[in-house]
């Protein structure tokens, strides 16, 4: 299973940090620190994988991280991932991502960062990764916007949703 | 209604950088005033505050009570801000847990999906074990919800909650089972994935799922789940090996038709791991050649491993690893490609090359290979020690320190997405680290390699031995990292086992103990003591190996001996004595007045190094105290009293040794005195060994000893029940007649056991007086003491009689020795002596069944 996805910058501020394990929050600040260290002086010509320390769950598991402009998208994973599937998940969510936000930046991130949860969960549930069609993602997210809107009075979200469950 | 919103929030952050930590506590302090507010949208922004906060590391649990407020809030916008909050921010400990119970129970059963949804997710994250008990069914009863996007949340949420609550996985798995048949893709895809998280841990229960992921693998086309179930098949065949048969075949025409390289690794990695290439079937290969699975699955690795992707080469390597284990000569062929892997910039992955080189080597390609790596040592060496660039002084933490000034928006502004829209990882420019030679890991991980590959299985691929130990001591000088245990064990151990090497072993050591730059460092508490100890030993051990040298003993008493541990230095005065006394038995083959000269002054040399060593505070001043007899003894003892204990005692034996000699040689003779040319026999009564750790099993065990029965019947272990201690007046008499004592408990327990008891009282009882004249025990028949076990005397020296009628039992020891090569014991080898027949030099054709390659 996945064990977390973290998001930080080169300078090592965190975007998005995601435990699917309880751990403490120092503890998770720790984790982000060792794993920006370990990450961001690799060139990038270095492979995407790295074995995780003694803190991170020892050699069961995997880091595996992608570069893309100013962030660094870490997911660290145990040996039931593959490290290439891992990589493609990555690149499957930074395209969610670019879906929702249009041409994304770090400046989406950081102001939209419970929006990146929200996009993270369609892809990610639990240390699990439960979607890998960018489309029904898109859909999902959609759907949760729409009924997220603060004018939108939840009585008639109610009604137009018990309406599609008519239609289909 | 002026609170500050989230964006306000991260606005201020961004625009308060010098004094961050300031601008928060403030922050803090209002949104403290916030959560208490009864409207719920400034409630729900003051949390959406707090879980940013979270996120740079500052506590929110205070706040926990307001969350399960915002989750309760009927606008789906604000039950989600508190979902996420409780998901970030709760653990198994925060009480308020208790109370969403009913909540999440409600959200479950809403008619809104987005709501159950959000429900899932949340409760996967936060459940505990109470939880999880009181809402397993309820989110059972969501698991044939009518959509799919449900449905397979409520697949991942059942098992997260299976986790914290077990018994609900029995009615878990046969839903799990039903998923596995879902219409909807993603929802199969999430069983498997679940699937695969039980089977991990316990594979054996989720075999009966095997025909269905059987299925699943020959009907779906979705990559990812391929690449989940051929995972799990990884798991599944060990345990049922019949699958490896049933795998062959979808296993083998994914590898061949699969253009996705994430697939094919995974298809590749469990046909190896899972042993599916030991399937003795013909697959045909892309132009309908019959091939075998194995040889295509290493032509498929070439693919990766020779790719231009980092990420590729990396994996590929690691399983060419395990294909080596399987099948070694698929993996000989690439020796050049995966050689050229151990100069890649990458740490990782010369790292796993290096797994696979070492695995690889041959007699023919060994020094080769030794030699690339040993200059991968030296050079990187020589560039460490050149004074850093200006540039590199600068660590990475006060670069970033400095960087934090800039304005940060422009980079962060910076598009993700490269102008042409598609989605690029960035590539930074050159920007190499330091080489991956100088990482102290990889530094370490070469000399296992080096002195793995050259001492596997009994040095079967070795031609050379000199070159080995030239070497290792190279290794003392280049490895850079604390390699000390490992060199000095190799040294010792080859010098042992190979008696051609001994001569020129010693010769380097002798080299080594002569640097006294290497010896100093090693004092002043650098690396190689262990090495140098190590040297010291073979110096002394077969120092008639070489020409005597009188100055062997001074090198073996350096001034900063008592530096080295006691131990080691022990070992060194051991052999300064070995050293000496050998070349005292050499001289007095020649005995002349020049030489009697010459040993003066030697002996006298000693003398002064040992009496320092033994009165290290008094100077040379004390020097005449050993000299000056019997009346010295007890200053002599009194000093050496603040010695370590085995280094004194060396140091007085040698010293009595030189004494002796002082006294015969105090005049000119026309011969040597016997004692010159006798007193090294002392060392050379018996030659030492290395000894098999299975040695101690090979003993005979004596006709009619029976070690598997109980002497006694066994006693249950008292020591937890409270027994009252026994009258002193029944104990007195027990202790000097011991029989009686038997008698007394025969009526409890058998003989045997009263007399386990009775020793048990001897060893610990407060009332036991000691009666060594006590035989009891011997005429009853039992074991009371090793001295009177019988056991068969053993012909030491000779050839071990055990072991040749049993040629493969002796196999079997080599096997051991392999693996725990030891140094060399004192006590002579009982059976199994490591002689020179084993050895690489002598044909093992000649030995059919005894070489190394039978194993």
């Amino acid at each position: 299973m996945i064990k977390a996805v973290l998001i930080f910058n080169q300078l090592g501020k965190p975007r998005l940090v995601k435990f699917y394990e309880p751990i403490s929050t120092p503890a998770q600040q720790e984790i982000l620190r060792e794993i920006h260290s370990l990450v961001a002086k690799r060139a990038d010509t270095l492979c995407n994988f790295l074995e995780g320390t003694r803190s991170i769950g020892g050699t069961d598991t995997r880091i595996v991280y992608r570069h893309y402009a100013t962030l660094y998208f870490v997911f660290v994973a145990d040996r039931s991932e593959s490290e290439l599937g891992v990589l493609d998940l990555i690149q499957l969510f930074v395209e969610s991502l670019d879906k929702v936000f249009e041409n994304v930046c770090e400046l989406d991130l950081i102001f939209h960062f419970d929006e990146v949860h929200y996009i993270l969960a369609e892809v990610v549930s639990a240390g699990m990764v439960i979607e890998t069609s960018l489309s029904e993602i898109g859909r999902a997210i959609d759907e949760a916007k729409r009924q997220a809107k603060p004018e939108s009075d939840h009585a008639r979200m109610g009604l137009s949703s018990l309406r599609r469950g008519f239609v289909q | 209604m002026f609170e500050k919103s989230l964006t306000d929030l991260i606005q201020g952050l961004r625009a308060n950088k010098r004094n961050e930590a300031e601008y928060i506590r403030r922050s803090l302090e209002e949104v403290q005033g916030e959560v208490q507010q009864s409207d719920m949208h400034c409630k729900s922004a003051a949390v959406d505050k707090l879980n940013y906060l979270h996120m740079l590391g500052y506590d929110m649990n205070w706040a926990s009570f307001n969350v399960v407020e915002v989750m309760a809030s009927p606008r789906f916008g604000e039950k989600r801000a508190g979902y996420l909050a409780a998901t970030q921010s709760f653990h198994q400990e925060t009480d308020v847990l208790m109370l969403t119970t009913n909540l999440i129970r409600k959200d479950l059963a809403s008619a809104n999906a987005m709501e159950v949804s959000v429900a899932l997710d949340g409760l996967a994250q936060i459940a505990t074990a109470e939880l999880a008990a009181d809402l397993f069914d309820d989110a059972l009863a969501v698991l044939d919800h009518s959509r799919p996007y449900i449905r397979k949340k409520a697949v991942v949420c059942l098992y997260r909650l299976a986790l914290k609550h077990p018994e609900g996985l029995h009615a878990l798995v046969p839903q799990l089972k039903e998923r596995l048949d879902d219409p909807d893709p993603s929802v199969v895809s999430a069983a498997v994935s679940v699937v695969c998280e039980l089977a991990r841990t316990n594979p054996h229960n989720y075999l009966p799922l095997a025909p269905k992921l059987y299925h699943l693998l020959t009907t779906l086309t979705n990559n990812w789940i391929l690449i989940k179930i051929v995972n799990l098949f990884a798991s599944l065949t060990p345990i049922e090996p019949r699958l490896a048969r049933k795998l062959h075949g979808p296993l083998s025409r994914l590898v061949c038709t699969t253009n996705a390289m994430s697939l094919l690794y995974e298809c590749v990695h469990t046909a190896i791991v899972g042993d599916v290439i030991g399937v003795p079937l013909p697959v045909a290969d892309s132009i309908g050649r019959e091939i075998d699975f194995a040889e295509l699955c290493a032509q498929k690795l070439e693919l990766f491993y020779e790719s231009r992707d980092h990420n590729l080469r990396y994996v590929g390597l690691v399983t060419l690893a395990r294909l080596q284990e399987k099948r070694p000569e698929l993996v000989a062929g690439h020796y050049e490609t995966v050689l050229a892997c151990l100069d890649d910039p990458d740490l990782s992955i010369r790292m796993r090359a290096l797994d696979v080189v070492s695995g690889m080597a041959t007699r023919r390609t060994l020094v080769a290979t030794v030699k690339r790596l040993m200059s991968q040592l030296v050079l990187s060496n020589a560039a460490a020690l050149q004074p850093a660039a200006p540039g590199g002084v600068l660590g990475p933490g006060q670069q970033a320190d400095a960087c934090v000034g800039l304005p940060q928006t422009d980079a962060s502004g910076t598009s993700l997405v490269s102008a042409q829209g598609a989605l690029v990882p960035s590539n930074k420019a050159g920007a190499a680290g330091p080489d991956a030679a100088d990482n102290p890991e990889y530094r370490l991980a070469v000399v296992e390699a080096i002195v793995g590959m050259c001492s596997r299985q009994s040095y079967e691929n070795m031609t050379d031995f000199e070159w080995y130990v030239a070497t290792l001591a190279d290794l003392v000088y280049t490895a850079g990292v604390d390699v000390d245990r490992l060199l000095s064990e190799r040294l010792l151990d080859v010098t042992v086992r190979v008696r051609q090497v001994r001569r020129f072993s010693t010769q380097m050591s002798r080299r080594l103990l002569s640097d006294s730059r290497l010896v100093s460092r090693a004092a002043a508490g650098g690396a190689n003591a262990m090495t140098l100890a190590a040297a010291a030993y073979i110096l002394g051990e077969y120092c008639s190996l070489l020409p005597a040298d009188p100055d062997d003993a001074a090198l073996l008493l350096p001034a900063n001996l008592a530096a080295f541990t006691d131990e080691q230095q022990a070992t060194f005065v051991q052999a300064s004595m070995k050293t000496y006394t050998n070349w005292l038995r050499d001289v007095a083959g020649y005995w002349s007045a020049d030489i009697w000269e010459q040993v003066r002054s030697v002996t006298s040399s000693i003398q002064r190094t040992l009496s320092q060593a033994l009165f290290p505070s008094e100077g040379a001043s004390s020097g005449d105290a050993l000299e000056a007899g019997p009346d010295a003894a007890g200053d002599v003892a009194e000093s050496a009293a603040r010695l370590p204990l085995q280094v004194s005692s060396r140091l007085r034996q040698f010293a009595e040794a030189i004494e002796v000699v002082s006294v015969a040689t105090s005049n000119p003779g026309d011969s040597a005195p016997p004692v010159c040319a006798e007193l090294h026999s002392l060392f050379t009564v018996y030659e030492l060994n290395p000894v098999s750790a299975a040695a101690q099993g090979k003993v005979p065990v004596p006709e009619g000893l029976e070690l598997d029965s109980f002497i006694g019947i066994p006693i249950p272990d008292t020591s937890l029940k409270v027994i009252p201690p026994p009258p002193p007046q029944q104990q007195q008499p027990r202790s000097t007649a011991a029989a009686e004592s038997s008698h007394t408990r025969g009526s409890r327990y058998s003989k045997g056991t009263g007399e386990h008891m009775e020793r048990r009282d001897r060893e610990g009882g407060p009332f036991y007086l000691r009666d060594d004249a006590h035989g009891g025990p011997r005429a009853r028949g039992g074991p009371p003491d090793v001295d009177d076990i019988p056991v068969v005397a053993l012909e030491l020296g000779s050839e071990p009689k055990s072991e040749q009628p049993r040629p493969h039992k002796e196999r079997k020891s080599k096997k051991h020795r392999k693996r725990k090569p030891r140094s060399p014991s004192p006590a002579p080898a009982a059976v199994d002596i490591a002689g020179d027949e084993d050895m690489p030099g002598i044909p093992t054709e000649a030995q059919p069944g005894t070489g190394p390659a039978a194993l």
